[in-house]
């Protein structure tokens, strides 16, 4: 029996090691905020974040109108600043997941990336939060970069 | 072939089948909207209570009470209007930012200003607006 604790307390461990390994680990948002450089008045910005780390192991590219801006990390942000006007946000898994929406200039949005069931593997996909949710939700991320 | 073999090719080709249904498989009903953007005229309407809007297909995000509302456009099947105050979105397998359509009292349905479609509700739903001061 203790030796099958100790198995099952190594397997815990491993899977725990994996999971951290799996997240984000820049610096966090409450940070470096303040190095964030200000929007300028012709663009607006889009937060892309992953606050669960359900799935870890599963991080898809995410596009942005078909152009690669960034990784699902798991507990990890990253931003783009863009002209005003319309985008698709998609992560594929097995399948794709999009977001539509808009951007004014000078305007903040944020999407957060949950994960649900799928198949084979979980689904990532991008939803639109209220700045309020976004900006509580950045605080304890990390940056990554793309 | 053994039985062990048959349940594993049953299983695959189940898995095969799965695998090659599509997840896309709930999906929006729209149909294209020319929408047509109105001057701002500083009028605001207050939502009085919440408002559950169904949908012929997918989801649409709950209307909170006490949210501003403001026209911002008209399209064929009623006046455009959009808060700050909450995200609006109709959802499928695949989420759409939405504006709401308003026609005699009614939402009608959400207007998605991306796609440039529009998306009816079933049934229309009467909506309780009142004019901010």
């Amino acid at each position: 029996m203790n030796r099958l604790q100790r198995i099952i307390k190594q397997g815990a461990f491993i899977a725990l090691c994996c999971t951290m390994a799996a997240c984000a680990s820049g610096p966090r948002f409450s940070e470096m905020s303040g190095t964030i450089p200000s929007l300028a008045a012709d663009s607006g910005r889009i937060y892309v974040y992953r606050t669960t780390v359900l799935g870890a192991a599963i991080q898809p590219s995410v596009k942005v109108n078909g152009e690669v801006v960034g990784s699902a990390v798991p507990d990890g942000f990253f931003y783009i600043d863009r002209p005003p006007g319309n985008y698709k946000i998609t992560t594929s898994t097995e399948v794709d997941r999009d977001l539509s929406l808009t951007l004014d200039a000078a305007q903040t949005r944020y999407v957060r990336l949950g994960i649900s069931m799928g198949f084979f593997v979980g689904h990532v996909y991008p939803e639109l939060v209220d700045d309020a949710q976004g900006q509580s939700d950045l605080g304890t991320l990390h940056y990554t970069a793309k | 072939m053994g039985v062990p073999r048959t349940i594993g090719v049953a299983v695959w080709c189940l898995a095969g089948l799965c695998a090659g249904c599509a997840f896309d498989v709930v999906r929006l009903k729209q149909s294209p909207a020319q929408y047509e953007a109105v001057p701002a005229t500083g009028r605001t309407w207050i939502l009085n209570d919440d408002l559950k809007v169904t949908l012929v297909s997918g989801w649409a995000t709950p209307l909170k009470k006490g949210t501003n509302w403001r026209q911002v456009g008209k399209i064929k099947e009623g006046d455009v209007l959009t808060t700050g105050n909450q995200i609006v979105t109709v959802e499928a397998s695949n989420l759409f930012e939405a504006y709401a359509v308003v026609d005699g009292g009614k939402v009608v349905g959400f207007f998605l200003p991306v796609e440039r479609s529009f998306t009816p509700a079933d049934p229309p739903v009467s909506i309780d607006l009142r004019l901010k001061d």
